[in-house]
């Protein structure tokens, strides 16, 4: 079964901007995918269909479909279960005073266990994400890297099978990057990152998808896509660096 | 971060006062506000002493500095002030006018001082064990969380309004500000939308 079928997808905002137009791919389980593409290609947009947060009544029509189900406003609740969704800015999703209660807060809203499971929920993703011990600290005072693990270990306490990510790593100092970079290695899931940082997508992404203007220009292999110069260049994207000590000429 | 006006939590100083039970504190606090308030206008004068006794011996215990405590409620008299002022000249209430300014005052002294010797996140709890309605608990923790972020936000605006006025002139000041105000508007409310998405994004229950 595939983790993710979405097909001739469209979407269309308020003031008439067309975000999304015809959008259609497949992710099998355990896949890891980087969505490329410049600002305002509908990378955001696209992402939060995946969670059923877009379009605002979502009619079952079959366009977006979670490990099979398709999302409909009936489902929304199992659908959100099965997808983890973390935001581009960390002070959006951290909305608790003190980081445990905010880890906590997803498995109390999906009922996922007694308050000492939860607990235990809460403890497993903190150390996941290298915040064990940081259940006290309040969210306010964490230094940016903190925040976007934390954010990461609210999502990682309901356990979802797909786990979505807008821009990750924009906004983190080289280290913080790097450690991230590492961390998102070690989780299982089946992963789609939006970003701009191309050396992340070279190292974590098997298929890269790149999006513009609402539509899908190419969908395949990182490094072949990455070493298209053209093709980048022509989607504000660049060839990056890293692909030289990949592929020595 | 740390250093700011408005950071209540942790307090600077350990003392017993401080590790009391939230709940006891707020019930006290409640307590005392309530018959502050409710308390008639003549032969008030007794009880009010004995509760500035009680919290001056509070004050000492919690180790806050008398100066710390005086300079917030400096921040907060313009509105006891008006109070008075309004009372001072209304035609039946010419009496009471320092009775409500000193009412007004201890409660003022009894919050800063719970909210001085209590974590926020334990005052949450304490309200929860009170009973007090969840919708109302979910706004204020909200309220708390957010205002530091609006504060930066504010902040990095007035900055960067400031590096670009080359004209200082006290109206274009209030023009700036007038912007300033307005534009955090609606980037707050632009950011509540962010955060009630990424609330749902985690299974609250909007319907």
């Amino acid at each position: 079964m595939n983790a993710l079928e979405i097909s001739h997808l469209h979407y269309r905002y308020h003031d008439g901007t067309e975000a999304l137009r015809g959008v259609s791919f497949r992710v099998l389980p355990g896949e890891c995918i980087a969505l490329l593409g410049p600002n305002g290609s509908g990378k955001s947009t696209l992402l939060l269909h995946l969670n059923g947060l877009l379009p605002e009544n979502p009619s079952g029509d079959g366009a977006v479909k979670i490990f099979g189900t398709p999302l409909a406003a009936a489902n929304l609740a199992a659908i959100r279960r099965q997808v983890g969704l973390v935001f581009q800015d960390p002070d959006d999703q951290l909305f608790c005073p003190t980081v445990a209660e905010d880890v906590a807060f997803g498995p109390q809203q999906l009922g996922l266990g007694a308050p000492a499971e939860i607990a235990a929920r809460v403890k497993k993703s903190l150390a996941q994400v290298g915040l064990a011990g940081f259940e006290a600290r309040a969210t306010h005072h964490l230094s940016h890297g903190e925040k976007r693990r934390a954010c990461l270990a609210g999502v990682l306490a309901c356990e979802p099978k797909l786990l979505v990510l807008d821009e990750p790593t924009s906004d983190l100092d080289p280290r913080g990057r790097r450690e991230f970079k590492a961390m998102l290695r070690t989780l299982p899931a089946t992963k789609i990152i939006a970003t701009h940082d191309l050396e992340l997508a070279v190292e974590l992404c098997a298929r890269t998808i790149i999006l513009d203007h609402g539509e899908i220009i190419a969908d395949g292999r990182t490094v072949e896509l990455l070493a298209d110069e053209k093709l980048m260049l022509a989607h504000g994207l660049e060839r990056p660096h890293i692909l030289h000590h990949l592929h020595p000429h | 971060m740390n250093r700011h006006w408005h950071n209540h939590a942790p307090s600077p100083t350990d003392s017993w006062v401080r590790r009391l039970p939230a709940t006891w504190k707020l019930g006290v606090a409640l307590t005392l506000i309530l018959v502050t308030v409710l308390a008639p206008p003549a032969g008030w004068l007794p009880w009010f002493v004995a509760m500035f006794l009680f919290l001056l011996v509070i004050i000492a215990a919690s180790g806050i500095s008398l100066w710390f405590l005086l300079q917030r409620l400096l921040l907060l008299l313009p509105f006891v002030l008006g109070v008075v002022v309004v009372n001072a000249l209304a035609p039946t209430g010419r009496a009471n006018w320092l009775a409500i300014a000193l009412k007004s005052s201890l409660c003022l002294l009894t919050v800063m001082l719970t909210a001085n010797t209590t974590p926020f996140s334990e005052l949450v709890r304490a309200l929860q064990t009170l009973r007090v309605p969840a919708l109302l608990i979910t706004t204020i923790t909200l309220m708390h969380r957010y205002l530091f972020v609006l504060r930066d936000e504010a902040e990095r605006m007035r900055r960067a309004r400031a590096s670009r006025t080359f004209t200082p002139g006290r109206r274009f000041q209030w023009q700036a500000l007038s912007s300033v105000i307005g534009q955090l508007f609606v980037r707050a409310s632009e950011r509540a939308e962010r955060i009630y998405d990424a609330m749902c994004a985690r299974g609250w229950k909007s319907r």
